[in-house]
């Protein structure tokens, strides 16, 4: 005996020589790349809109509209003497916690972003907001409390951000149906690359599969040594796409930390949305085993 | 062929029917009115029947191109015919599915005219090949290969790639391979073509031998001398039809089985 010792065991098919694997391993690379910053926008957007519901839920903002007195001070002081009114009134409505009429400095704070730093609150015509907090667990009358409210003051308005959260909220929705049809047509380029490649791979092999056949191997042999094949590639060529993709999801990020104005600031990923996205290689690897085995199933069907 | 006496039998279709019906649990492959054609071509082999019996030891013969090749092949299940029906087993493949058909074929053992080794492989791991479609315990393989390598005197080419073996040698792992898995019927393609006539006696010894513990044989062959020194009857193809030959040294009355 030329090697006594143990010989490890070769496979039958020669599959890792192929050509075509560093191009599959590519291109899951690649939709990988694309699937995990799709995804993880999806899933910002999802906590974004999350954490909207979260901090506007119980909340509610009543707006003082300035007085148009053309005397400035008068104004400032009518607008002030509104406020104290419509605060006094809400303390006495039921189902109201907490009252906050917004200070000059908060409204600064608020308007920094558009008008930067010089900013005084007091020479302007801006409405004075109070911040209310409800008990979510009073049902409150928003309609009665508007005809209330005005009845109070003239100058104030009622604005459970209903409106706008909804609208936001819809122009999420859509984004996020655009994330999923982009996730979905990665995902069938994926197993269209995987069901070609383990076609051509199939007709390369064709002698191997021939004798196998003729010596009894059941379709399934065959089909779990494509499965193997492809899997391993499926998880290599995802873990290459997830290596470029995580510095690029913490740079976009970033980006959009940056952006002030508080609206897009909350998008930070939770633990559970990064377990998602670096799992990913195992499902990229799901569907190489899955596309690879039935597509050699259904192939092999052909032959006697 | 001419210094060797045959006896020529002629069955005229109502005997070979009821020949093949009442001998079918006895028979390992039946053909009846089988045809095949390639594409839209001609014929190449037309309303052959046939019953081979357990056991049986069988020469086929004629000249190339009579269509030896075409008929193993409908015999190991490469194909299916494109008239007739064949059963083998007791089973009509026509109502085989693909799960059944490859349980079938591990009970064939076949030995090709180009021995048809992947050449990738170890002389072991080809041999093996039988045993790891039928999901042996690499233990069990192990010692069953080494045991068969040693028999047919490769032992010490046991790792040696197909590739670097020589014609004797693959043609001698070739059949390695074919009765590795003990098969029922053993169906070699002129398996002495490449090799001198002192292995080509050699490896019809074994052939003989494997027939005498049960396993049916079908082989291939040109070589008269062959036929001559081993009084086995004789399958021949010509015109498209097949004939069935007897020496008539072994002929048995009532063996007409065939």
């Amino acid at each position: 005996m030329s090697k006594p010792n143990f010989v490890p065991r070769k496979q039958e098919l020669q599959l890792k020589s192929e050509n075509t694997s560093l191009f599959l391993q590519v291109i899951i690379s690649i939709a990988v790349f694309i699937f995990a910053i799709t995804l993880s926008g999806v899933l910002a957007v999802d906590s974004m809109i999350d954490n909207w519901n979260r901090s506007i839920l119980g909340s509610l903002t009543v707006q003082i509209i300035p007085s148009n007195n053309l005397n400035k001070e008068k104004a400032v002081a009518e607008t002030l003497a509104h406020q104290e009114k419509v605060v006094d009134f809400l303390r006495s409505v039921n189902g109201i916690i907490k009252v906050t009429p917004l200070s000059d400095e908060q409204l600064g704070d608020l308007l920094h972003p558009w008008l930067g730093d010089d900013v005084s609150v007091s020479e302007l015509p801006i409405p004075r907001i109070i911040d209310v907090k409800i008990d979510s667990s009073v049902n409150i009358d928003f309609t009665q409390l508007a005809k209330d409210l005005s009845t109070v003051s003239p100058l104030a308005s009622l604005d459970n951000h209903k409106l706008w959260l909804n609208k936001l909220i819809a122009f999420a929705d859509g984004l996020k149906m655009i994330a999923t049809t982009i996730l979905l047509l990665v995902s069938l380029i994926t197993s269209g690359a995987i069901f070609y490649t383990t076609k051509m791979s199939l007709g390369l092999q064709h002698n191997v599969i021939e004798i196998l056949h003729i010596i009894g191997a059941k379709d399934t042999y065959v089909a779990q040594q494509y499965a193997k094949h492809m899997g391993t590639l499926g998880f290599i060529g995802g873990l290459g796409g997830i290596i470029f993709a995580v510095p690029a999801i913490f740079f976009i990020g970033n980006l959009a930390a940056s952006i002030e104005g508080g609206i897009i600031s909350d998008t930070s990923l939770t633990i559970c949305d990064w377990i998602i996205i670096l799992s990913l290689p195992v499902f990229s690897m799901i569907i190489a085993v899955i596309t690879a085995y039935y597509t050699v199933k259904q192939t092999l069907k052909k032959m006697l | 062929m001419n210094n060797f006496c045959y006896r020529h039998y002629r069955l005229n279709w109502q005997e070979r029917h009821r020949l093949i019906r009442n001998n079918s649990n006895n028979n390992i492959i039946e053909m009846d009115g089988v045809g095949i054609r390639y594409d839209q071509g001609p014929e190449i082999l037309s309303n052959v029947r046939l019953a081979l019996p357990k056991g049986s030891f069988h020469f086929l013969t004629g000249q190339s191109g009579a269509g030896k090749t075409s008929l193993l092949s409908l015999m190991y299940l490469a194909q299916r015919p494109s008239r007739g029906n064949i059963s083998i087993f007791g089973h009509d493949i026509n109502f085989a599915n693909r799960s059944q058909l490859a349980s079938f074929r591990r009970r064939i053992g076949v030995v090709f005219q180009d021995f048809r080794l992947l050449e990738h492989l170890s002389a072991f791991d080809n041999v093996a090949l039988p045993l790891r479609v039928c999901d042996m315990d690499e233990k069990e393989i192990r010692k069953r290969v080494t045991e068969f390598l040693t028999w047919v005197e490769l032992d010490h080419h046991m790792y040696d790639k197909a590739s670097t073996l020589s014609g004797g040698e693959k043609q001698r792992v070739a059949i390695a391979r074919a009765v590795i898995n003990r098969p029922d019927i053993l169906l070699a393609d002129e398996p002495t073509g490449n090799v001198d006539s002192i292995i080509a006696g050699k490896l019809m010894k074994l052939f003989v031998e494997l027939n005498k513990i049960g396993t049916t044989i079908v082989i291939a062959t040109h070589s008269d001398k062959i036929i001559n020194d081993f009084h086995y009857p004789r399958l021949h193809l010509q015109n498209r039809s097949l004939h069935i030959y007897y020496p008539e040294s072994t002929l048995v009355l009532g063996d007409l089985n065939v």
